[in-house]
């Protein structure tokens, strides 16, 4: 990480990416910010904001409603030399520009030995709680880290979404990062100017010696919240931010879990075949299994499409309570 | 189409058991509701009846655990061609994995529970405590699991490479021998009806009973068990309370017994709930006295204390704590007691059973389940000034049961009050 130079302000989690995404601007001509409704209405989530105002509508372009079509547009101007950053109104509508990001975005630098590549970043408001049901509330982050050629980061605090939007916009290839809507407004110390966090480094953001907690996105502050609950009856649990889901940074994961003995993933998108089954083998399969005091344990969102009702939808995805259980259950020597 | 026999749910939390043996033998044929099979969970063990009447085919092999709903056997009309299983006809949660059948075998009698000397090589214990037995040399089929399941953890392969610290390790004797044999019964005839079957507490034996004896009517008839490593039964490497009580059902199932009145005290408490759970039908009234089992606490130094003791000096202080009044013990009663004790082997025995069933001085076996689920008529009976294991315990009683909260009395209340104890026995068999 680059030590950042500059104060530190407090800004949201929102307002951290607006100023990453104006800091491209202003350094990088070749930045332009593409999606549907990201200019003068300043984006679903409201996190262009005003920077159509600032930048013009020739570097902050307003989209037609076609997915589709926006990121093939994106993926055709980062292979010709811009650097786009193509906003998805939610993640969910991904699934209708999915050629472009798996079949061309991903492969293009492969399939052309190297002559050419895709430095676009695709920025995706995901996650479920905020009542939007079904189709506006998935967490899509272990679809895309299954395809080789694309990196994939979900910033889980103002800091990280600056600097991981840097480093994305940095990166020659394409890279997704999944902003979870419930983050939006959270509130957290961001340096001005530059930085950037490395992509495929985790953090510690709590120590323990209990059990690790390997968590995304909003679930790190569930886990937080749970740690600080079980702290008070004497189980140390550490929480990992995975903070980037490809590369997965194993190695962190893997020195935490031979410290611990235990492992509890958390993760919002469906369990079944999700990151906690990804990280569960990866521990498997290293030098942490002979230090394992217990089975590696997931949470996970259910095998349900996200509920509108509020009490199902928050059901529907790991809660504060349900970590505090499942690491009772895993450090009591209940399973 | 045969029935399906299935490994039914006996416990809220249960998503496996054991099926620790079958009352029949392949090919048998058996009357609905009849005893089938006994299954354990790692809260329970229990009986389970016959849900069809026929001959019963493709067995899931005694021993091994099964998930939750999935098949362990099935019952064929009379003239059925006997085929390889069927698909089972429905999975109930889709945990665990489908138990292996073995195939069809001439009828033999099944063991009546397995011998404790015969380890299962696939000992359970964490991916953690084997590399740690592997490092220090420890053979994991010796060591007694605290985890569930029996599952060897870290911990338990630490306090065997490093002794029991807690123990004191300095006057453990070295090491002890497994004995064959069946465990000690001994019979008391009398009038023609049903006797009361009793077992002892941890680290006494049989012949504790002897007060109470002589306080119950001369033609009661008795039955006194000596638990394994106990009195005059053999020695056994015992890694759980479910072997123990494997043991003791193997015991009673032995004695011929029809139906008996059940009496246990402390441990053999915890036994006597196992036993009624298993064998419902055999028990007519169930009688504990301070069982262990029904919560946590437990003053184990006293237990590891009396089991360790090898000279009265060191004797007659912990004895001292098992009564409400300390001047009743006397040295002689040490002296006693001591001479039951005098086989250092038995004592390295007790001491290997107290870590397996109090590790940490913890009561690592839950029998609150079990005592929900008794049928018959049950009294809990326990001293108001018991210092081994808190009286409340008893609170755990179903609304139904007799307590008999006594006070000025300790932990052994057929001793200190026998004819208090005598006189609820009676309105027990009555």
């Amino acid at each position: 990480m680059n030590a950042p130079a500059h104060p530190s302000r407090t800004l949201s989690y929102a307002e951290a990416l607006r100023e990453a995404m104006a800091l491209a601007l202003e350094s990088d001509p070749n930045v332009v910010l593409m999606g549907e409704d990201i200019g003068v209405y300043g984006g679903a989530f409201q996190v262009t904001g005003d920077l159509i105002d600032r930048f013009g509508p020739d570097r902050v372009m307003d989209t037609p409603i076609s997915e589709l079509g926006g990121a093939g547009v994106a993926v055709g101007a980062a292979l010709t030399g811009l650097r786009p950053i193509y906003e998805f109104q939610f993640s969910d509508f991904a699934a209708l520009a999915m050629e472009q990001i798996v079949n061309q975005a991903a492969k293009m630098r492969f399939m052309l030995g190297g002559e050419a590549s895709v430095p676009l970043v695709f920025r995706m408001p995901s996650g479920s709680g905020t009542g939007a049901a079904a189709q506006h509330s998935q967490s899509f982050e272990a679809w895309f880290g299954h395809v080789p050629g694309l990196k994939v980061v979900q910033p889980s605090t103002p800091y990280d979404a600056k600097g991981l939007l840097l480093a994305a916009l940095a990166d020659p290839d394409p890279v997704i990062i999944f902003e979870h809507k419930l983050l939006y407004k959270m509130k957290g110390d961001v340096p001005a100017g530059h930085y950037t966090i490395p992509i495929g480094k985790a953090e510690i953001r709590r120590e323990g010696t209990d059990i690790t907690i390997i968590a995304g996105a909003i679930m790190v502050h569930r886990a937080l919240e749970a740690a600080e609950t079980l702290a008070a009856d004497g189980i140390s649990a550490e929480v990992i931010d995975l903070r980037s889901v490809r590369p997965i940074d194993s190695a962190t994961i893997i020195a935490s879990v031979c410290k611990t003995g235990r492992a509890l993933c958390v993760f919002e998108g469906v369990r079944t075949l999700g990151l906690g089954a990804e990280i569960s083998a990866l521990i498997a399969e290293s030098d942490a299994f002979d230090y394992l005091e217990a089975p590696i344990m997931r949470l996970g969102g259910a095998e349900a499409p996200i509920p509108y009702n509020p009490d199902l939808e928050r059901a529907a995805v790991p809660q504060v309570d349900g970590i505090e259980r499942a690491v009772r259950k895993l450090v009591g020597g209940e399973v | 189409m045969p029935t399906e026999v299935i490994l039914p749910k006996v416990d809220m939390d249960m998503t496996a058991g054991t099926l620790s043996v079958w009352h029949v033998a392949e090919g048998d044929f058996v009357a609905k509701g009849a005893p089938l099979f006994d299954i354990e969970t790692d809260k329970a063990a229990m009986e389970v009846e016959s849900p069809a009447s026929g001959h019963v085919h493709n067995m899931v092999a005694p021993g091994q655990s099964v998930a939750v709903g999935a098949p362990v056997a099935w019952i064929y009309a009379k003239d059925e061609p006997v085929t390889a299983p069927p698909a089972s006809a429905a999975r109930a949660d889709g945990v665990g994995t489908a138990p292996s059948i073995v195939p069809p075998r001439p009828a033999a009698p099944q063991p009546a529970a397995p011998q404790e000397v015969h380890h299962d090589p696939r000992q359970r214990a964490t991916p953690a405590a084997r590399r740690l037995a592997r490092e220090t040399g420890v053979d994991l089929r010796h060591v007694a699991g605290s985890g569930p399941k029996g599952r060897v953890q870290r911990a338990d392969i630490d306090n065997r490479a490093h002794g029991q610290p807690q123990h004191g390790a300095a006057q453990l004797p070295s090491g002890w021998s497994v004995q064959p044999g069946d465990l000690h019964l001994t019979r008391r005839a009398g009038r023609d009806t049903a006797p009361l079957f009793l077992i002892h507490g941890f680290a006494a034996d049989s012949t504790g009973w002897a007060p109470l004896e002589r306080a119950l009517p001369k033609d009661q008839p008795l039955l006194r068990l000596d638990l394994p490593g106990h009195g005059k039964s053999p020695r056994r490497s015992l890694r759980s309370f479910a072997e123990l009580a494997r043991a003791v059902v193997a015991a009673f199932d032995a004695s011929g017994a029809d139906q008996v009145h059940l009496v246990g005290h402390s441990l053999g408490g915890a036994l006597a709930l196992a036993l009624a759970d298993i064998r419902p039908r055999k028990i007519l009234s169930l009688t504990l006295i301070a069982p262990s089992g029904l919560g946590p606490e437990i003053d184990a130094p006293v237990l590891n204390g009396i089991a360790r003791a090898s000279r009265v000096e060191s004797l007659l202080p912990w004895l001292r704590r098992l009564t409400a009044d300390p001047d009743r013990l006397g040295e002689d009663y040490a002296r006693a007691a001591l001479r039951g004790r005098l086989d250092p082997q038995l004592r390295a025995a007790q001491l290997d059973l107290a870590t397996a069933l109090f590790p940490d001085d913890v009561q690592a076996f839950d029998l609150t389940a079990a005592l929900r689920r008794v049928t018959a008529r049950t009294a809990i009976i326990w001293g108001r000034a018991d210092r081994i294991i808190p009286w409340r315990h008893a609170l755990a009683a179903r609304g139904d049961m007799a307590l008999h909260l006594l006070p000025e009395c300790g932990h052994i209340p057929h001793i200190d009050t026998p004819e208090t104890v005598a006189g609820i026995l009676a309105r027990q068999m009555a």
